[in-house]
């Protein structure tokens, strides 16, 4: 019959999601995006691809936007992982979901939460970005509705307002 | 958890030492290195490996480190590309590797890659990079387990390509390798570090791993051109790093090395005969010569081998004429890319 | 013109801020608890003939909990009652690399894989054929038993005296224009959730479908079930574009698995498997000869069509009926001749994609009409203007056009692009090129015709002031439940806020057709307005009885009903609904839409294919620079401009021409599905290539507004029209930047560096022979 193969390792994962440490069992083999979406229950964060080509999946650890897709949830031990779901606060949308929400930088919306982490990470490092820059950080999230122009007008009017 | 292409099941080792790290693979030399992870998590998922284990050597903090001495620059194999492409002293120092960095996949990908997971990237060719039912569909060729070899079946290799865009740029500049292996470590030319067979690209023993990089400062300008067909997140069809120096006019130093091409990153032969002469259209035209006679692309992307011929030939002379040009850093990098 | 209350900027999406914050569940985020995995086996063969199938070893594995072979499906489906001949799972004969052979439900995904694992195919193997013109072979095999030639469809049309016409021309060119096989590419992978109730035998299924009310029936019809058991219901969906506009056999295998295990079932598609499914845009190979006066008159049009459609029928009758009736309804055509051929081959089916078979043959066309206007001297806008047509008029296949907002257009995308002052004055290496086209608001005759009406909108109102439609249509990213709202809002006098839309749920929104063709602003925009107008009258009756005056006398605005000429003698909308419940209760009002006979086409076989109520019609310019040295093409800046009658909601309208623009971008640029021996060399987004942010240009939308007679407010199609002409002005302009005429898509660097070197060596012999002479 069939090999069921070895057993993988499985560890306590301590993390900081959203703002809340939490602790998780996780097996070694879990793909940070797996662990977003089927043990903590976020499914905001979406998966586009068989990894790695679509951006779909970005989240922010400590606070630079990845792919989650391409790094294990174990090695995020003792991180800050923060989703599409840790933007908004105190009844209010972040200014980045308020921009894309207004300037239609949300068509069929699958892709919008990765775009949004990876637009966070960069006003993180850079508030007020040229279009160039907008362009390049968002240069591994793909969408298929808008042709960017309303993406790229979402992050300079996310920019320019208030944080 | 219905998610398919889940990771095969496997262990992680997070050694915190060179020499554990090296231990873990001699106990077992079918464990892989994980270090960024961009290549091979997606590798596994498709199945084109299946290691018991993986020895993460992201906690060895110092394979992280970038040390400056005039004469050289010294790199972990950790560093990530991210940094590469961002720190000024690397701009300065070797505008090829900074250039090639950041035409590595896209931003989130660099934010994760790591310079020693770029040099040791699996060769790639259009009949393996498929999940494994399609490998499995189609019939396996001599790197999936076959018997032959889709792209040239008349051969006894394997063409895959090497499509790493950071190598030729430390070919060009001379770099050497740090090696760390059961019996210590050692060195060689980045050049040294290939052979030209695609199943087994990486001269490294059973055992080994790369632990850093040491650039020499002594060739002053350097580039790396990349084409591919879109901007972002595409290997390269054919990438060529240039470093040169001049004396006066005259060229005195020239290292043309070139990706996509040949299952290793090549060095490309015989630019001693162009030193001494200044980089006028008749080296141009020399180097141009050079690039389309050495490299051997195949069929193992889904564009034809005589446009990647063609155009790292193109890019060679832009290049060494961009480097030529009295402002050497302007005017040049159409799709040297900036993703 | 009319002006919509507050929305001349336009709306954002009633569902955006659920997008923005992550809370939007598309079907891969439902509840999967208690959900088995459901996995399919594909065929590793093109072509063959299934000897043994041996699922038993699979059916024993512990954790296993069905599983399902071709021999579990009687009734093939497909989503043209003409052409059913698929089967959710392949039954005796496998046909393409990929196809679903069987499938299993198992407790998790390990499980699920491993019982694939041991599943026993054996397949004798045919001939396959990979290429349109080697299915046609006189020695081919049949793919289909029933189709000789492995011709699925000819389409033999001719309108008008074509050889009178020719004779009549000027200028006679004709060439030969190859367009690749290109993919809807949505970021949202395939999926589907189903549960099956065995104690009251009811079906509940959710999919990333565009057309609900078609899986329904094709539901019913596979599982051989009634159709009052089922429900199905649309979550979120990430985008479609024709990919989910017909029903897709993991649909139909995740339902019978669930109903197998007597249970939930979930699958979920890998972006391989996505790509496999395919049902997108078919490689085409066009001969097209046009006959051209030196005034510039298009004197005649004689157009063949190939299209490589894949293994399956799927709506590939309708595609290459599409590529013929569309040559018309753009220009003034007098003369068309017509012969198209969709062929079976052995690779995944094609299908519809937005612009559906309009799109390739558009493009040669266009790109025809530019270059013959290049060699009579004419400027490419002037050949076009040349050629306009006059609303309302028909055209030779009885197309009803209604409004034409063309000529506007191209004023508007000459003067913002400024073609005037920079046409052949850039340098080399940079370039200007134009185009137009065109496309249908909704198939006037739909697909399932049972004489129903084309759409239906229920408005519910109720004691707390709440206005609720309820509508079929699937909003796949497009915005449709938005423009429902604004138009129950509209005629309400209401704001926008106070409408809610339930959409896409068979238990409680009436039937829609669904979200193809870009139907949903005519037709069920249309419906909306008409449930809305009657349960205005309804409360202006009991606003009147309130006022004490007759209804005709009563004014409905602002949320609220007042007399006419006296605002102040008025009551407010909440108040009128509480009269008007009062002996009635709850109020549930019904719209409808039907297309009036008239528009449905002409009379000829497959005459009803290309109409429509209302054209959209665009022009676009696209400035590109030209590497010689590697064959780059770089997209600078894009102008266009779309007549989509009247915008609804003009940042929607925006959002869809930016987003055809630049799909027909993609397209144009660098997307291609390719196949090695027939295995998908594509299956991935590396190596099926889409631009990314930074190969994408600013583009300069547009919106011209024609008003048509029968839209609501005004309003036609804004999603579809713009695609097509991108290609042909992309050609353009890079003949313009280099001087080399593309005869292929997509120009990738080596088409564009082969055309370089081709053109160079002809101009070498060009000179030797001149020198000779
Ligand atoms: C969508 C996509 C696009 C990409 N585009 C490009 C591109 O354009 N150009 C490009 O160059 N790459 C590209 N890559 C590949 C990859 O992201 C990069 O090459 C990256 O630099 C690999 O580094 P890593 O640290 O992630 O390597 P890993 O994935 O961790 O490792 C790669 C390989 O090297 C081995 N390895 C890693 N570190 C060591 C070490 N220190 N010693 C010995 N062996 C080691 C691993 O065992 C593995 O076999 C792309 C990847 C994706 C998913
Ligand atoms: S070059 Fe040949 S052997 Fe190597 S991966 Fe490609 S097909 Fe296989
Ligand atoms: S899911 Fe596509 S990049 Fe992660
Ligand atoms: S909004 Fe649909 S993919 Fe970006």
């Amino acid at each position: 019959m069939f090999d069921p193969g070895p057993i993988p390792g499985k560890r306590l994962l301590r993390i900081r999601l959203n703002g809340r440490w939490r602790e998780d069992a996780v097996a070694d083999d879990q793909l940070l995006v797996d662990y977003l979406r089927d043990t903590a229950g976020l499914t905001g964060t979406k998966t586009g691809c068989d990894g790695g080509e679509c951006g779909a999946c970005t989240v922010l650890v400590d606070d630079e936007p990845i792919p989650s897709c391409l790094t294990l949830a174990a090695r995020c031990e003792g991180r800050s992982v923060e989703t599409i779901e840790g933007l908004a606060a105190g009844g209010r949308l972040h200014r980045l979901q308020q921009a894309f929400h207004e300037k239609l930088g949300a068509q069929c919306g699958f892709c919008t939460p990765g775009m949004i982490m990876a637009a966070e990470g960069l006003l993180r490092r850079q508030p007020d970005p040229s279009e160039a820059e907008i362009r390049a950080a968002l240069a591994g999230n793909l969408c298929r509705c808008t042709g960017y122009v309303k993406i790229v007008e979402s992050v300079r009017a996310a920019a320019a307002a208030d944080a | 958890m219905t998610a398919p292409l889940p990771l095969p099941r496997l262990r992680l080792i997070r050694p915190t030492t060179v020499e554990a790290a090296v231990a873990a693979r001699v106990e077992c030399p079918q464990h892989e290195v994980l270090a960024g992870g961009t290549d091979l998590l997606v590798n596994l998922r498709r199945g084109l490996l299946a290691p018991p284990a993986l020895i993460d050597i992201t906690g060895i903090a110092e394979l992280d480190e970038v040390r400056t001495t005039a004469d050289r620059t010294r790199i972990g194999a950790l560093v990530r590309l991210d940094r590469l492409a961002e720190d000024p002293a690397i701009a300065s120092r070797h505008a090829a590797l900074r250039e090639a960095a950041v035409a590595v996949a896209a931003p989130g990908h660099r934010r994760l890659a790591t310079v020693g997971g770029n040099l040791c990237l699996q060769t790639r060719c259009i009949y393996v990079n498929q999940s494994a039912w399609w490998r499995a569909a189609h019939g396996a060729c001599l790197k999936s387990g076959g018997e032959v070899c889709h792209v040239a079946p008349e051969g006894a290799r394997c063409h895959a390509a090497f499509s790493g865009d950071v190598a030729p740029a430390l070919i060009a500049l001379d770099a050497e390798i740090e090696i760390a292996g059961p019996a210590g470590r050692r060195r060689v030319a980045c050049a040294d570090l290939y052979h030209e067979e695609g199943r087994a690209h990486l001269r490294l023993d059973s055992g080994e791993i790369v632990t850093a990089i040491e650039v020499p400062t002594s060739i002053a300008h350097s580039g790396y051109l990349k084409e591919r067909i879109r901007r972002s997140f595409d290997f390269p069809l054919a990438g060529v790093a240039i470093a040169c120096r001049t004396e006066g006019a005259e060229l005195s130093a020239l290292r043309i090395a070139v990706t996509g091409t040949n299952s290793r990153p090549l060095l490309i032969e015989g630019t001693d005969a162009l030193l001494g002469r200044r980089i006028d259209e008749s080296v141009l035209a020399a180097a141009e010569k050079l690039v389309a006679r050495q490299v051997r692309p195949m069929r193992t992307t889904l564009f034809p081998a005589n446009h990647r011929r063609s155009v790292a030939a193109a890019l060679a002379r832009r290049l060494l004429g961009a480097l030529g040009a009295p402002d050497a850093a302007a005017g040049r990098g159409h799709a040297g890319g900036t993703a | 013109m009319p002006t919509l209350a507050g929305t001349r900027d336009g709306v954002p999406l009633i569902d955006g801020i659920d997008k923005v914050t992550g809370r939007a569940r598309y079907t891969a985020d439902l509840d999967h608890r208690g959900a088995f995995v459901g996995r399919m086996l594909r065929s590793p063969c093109s072509h063959g003939q299934i000897t043994r199938l041996d699922v038993e070893r699979a059916r024993q594995l512990p954790g296993v909990v069905a599983v399902l072979t071709g021999e579990d499906f009687r009734v093939p489906y497909g989503v043209l009652p003409i052409a059913m001949n698929e089967y959710p799972l392949a039954r005796g004969k496998v046909r393409y690399r990929g196809e679903p052979v069987a499938a299993v439900a198992a407790i998790d995904a390990e499980t699920a894989e491993r019982a694939l694992s041991l599943i026993e195919l054996d397949v004798r193997e045919l001939p396959a054929y990979y290429e349109a013109a080697e299915a046609r072979a006189a020695d081919a095999v049949r793919i289909h038993d029933d189709k000789p030639g492995n011709l699925e469809r000819e389409v033999h049309h001719t309108f008008g005296d074509v050889a009178a016409g020719f004779a009549a021309a000027d200028l006679v060119r004709e060439e030969l224009i190859d367009c690749a096989e290109i993919n809807h590419a949505q970021i949202e992978p395939h999926a589907a959730l189903a549960e099956f109730d065995p104690f009251t035998n009811r079906l509940t299924m959710q999919s990333v479908s565009q057309v609900t009310f078609y899986l329904h029936l094709m539901l019913a019809r596979c599982l051989e079930m009634d159709e009052s058991r089922i429900r199905v219901i649309k979550p979120f969906v990430g985008g479609g574009f024709g990919a989910r506009v017909e029903v897709l056999n993991f649909e139909l295998v995740t339902a019978m698995l669930a109903r197998a295990a007597g249970g939930k079932v979930a699958m979920e598609l890998s972006r391989e498997e996505t790509f496999i499914t395919h049902r997108a845009r078919p490689q085409t190979r066009i001969r097209l000869k046009l006959g051209l006066g030196r005034d510039g008159r298009l004197r005649a049009c004689e157009c063949e069509v190939v299209q490589r459609g894949g293994a399956y029928a799927g709506y590939g009758v309708i595609t290459i009926l599409y590529a013929g009736s569309l040559l018309h309804g753009l220009y003034d055509l007098p003369a068309v001749k017509y012969d198209g051929y969709r062929v079976y081959t052995n690779t995944p089916p094609c299908g519809a994609m937005r612009g559906h078979g309009s799109v390739d043959t558009r493009h040669a066309f266009e790109v025809l009409l530019d270059r013959m206007a290049r060699e009579l001297g004419l400027d490419p806008f002037e050949v076009r203007r040349r050629n306009l047509l006059h609303a309302p008029t028909r055209t030779l296949n009885e197309l009803a056009i209604m409004s034409y907002g063309l000529a506007e257009c191209l004023d508007r995308v000459e003067s913002a692009s400024g073609w005037k002052a920079r046409r052949g004055r850039l340098p080399h290496g940079k370039g200007l090129g134009m185009a137009c086209s065109h496309y249908v608001s909704g198939a006037a005759k739909p697909i399932h015709w049972t004489g129903e009406p084309h759409a239906v909108v229920n408005v519910k109102v109720d004691w707390d002031g709440s206005v609720t439609a309820f509508t079929g249509a699937a909003d796949i990213g497009q915005g449709s439940s938005t423009m429902v709202a604004i138009a129950v809002a509209e005629t309400l006098g209401l704001p926008i806020e106070q409408v809610r839309v339930i959409a896409a749920d068979s238990a409680t929104t009436p039937k829609d057709n669904g979200a193809y063709s870009s139907r949903i602003t005519f037709m069920v925009g249309n419906a909306a307005i008409d449930a809305a107008r009657r349960l205005r009258g309804m409360l202006t009756e009991a606003a009147a009885r309130r006022l004490d005056c007759d209804p005709a006398d009563v004014e409905c605005a602002g949320g609220r009903f007042h007399v006419t000429g006296a605002t102040d003698r008025g009551i407010t909308f909440e108040e009128a609904v509480k009269a008007a419940l009062v002996d009635q209760g709850t109020l549930t009002v019904k719209g409808t839409f039907t297309c009036p006979p008239e528009a449905q086409g002409g009379k000829h076989r497959g005459g009803a294919v290309g109409s429509t109520m209302g054209f959209s019609y665009a022009a676009q310019v696209v400035e590109v620079s030209v590497d010689e040295d590697t064959g780059q093409v770089t997209v600078d800046r894009v102008w266009v401009a779309l007549d989509c009658g009247f915008a609804i909601n003009p940042l929607a309208v925006r959002g869809q021409i930016e987003g055809a623009v630049w799909m027909g971008m993609g397209q144009a640029l660098m997307e291609e599905t390719r196949y090695l021996n027939g295995m998908p060399a594509h299956a991935s987004f590396l190596e099926y290539r889409m631009p990314t942010s930074l190969d994408s240009p600013p583009i300069d939308a547009q919106i011209v507004e024609s008003i048509d007679p029968n839209g609501p407010f005004g309003a036609k199609e804004a999603s579809e029209g713009a695609l097509a002409s991108f290609a042909p002005a992309l050609v353009a302009a890079i003949a313009d930047a280099v001087g080399v005429d593309l005869d292929e898509l997509p120009a990738t660097p080596d088409r564009i560096l082969d055309a370089l070197v081709a053109r160079r060596r002809r101009q070498r012999l060009d000179a030797v022979a001149g020198g000779g002479r």
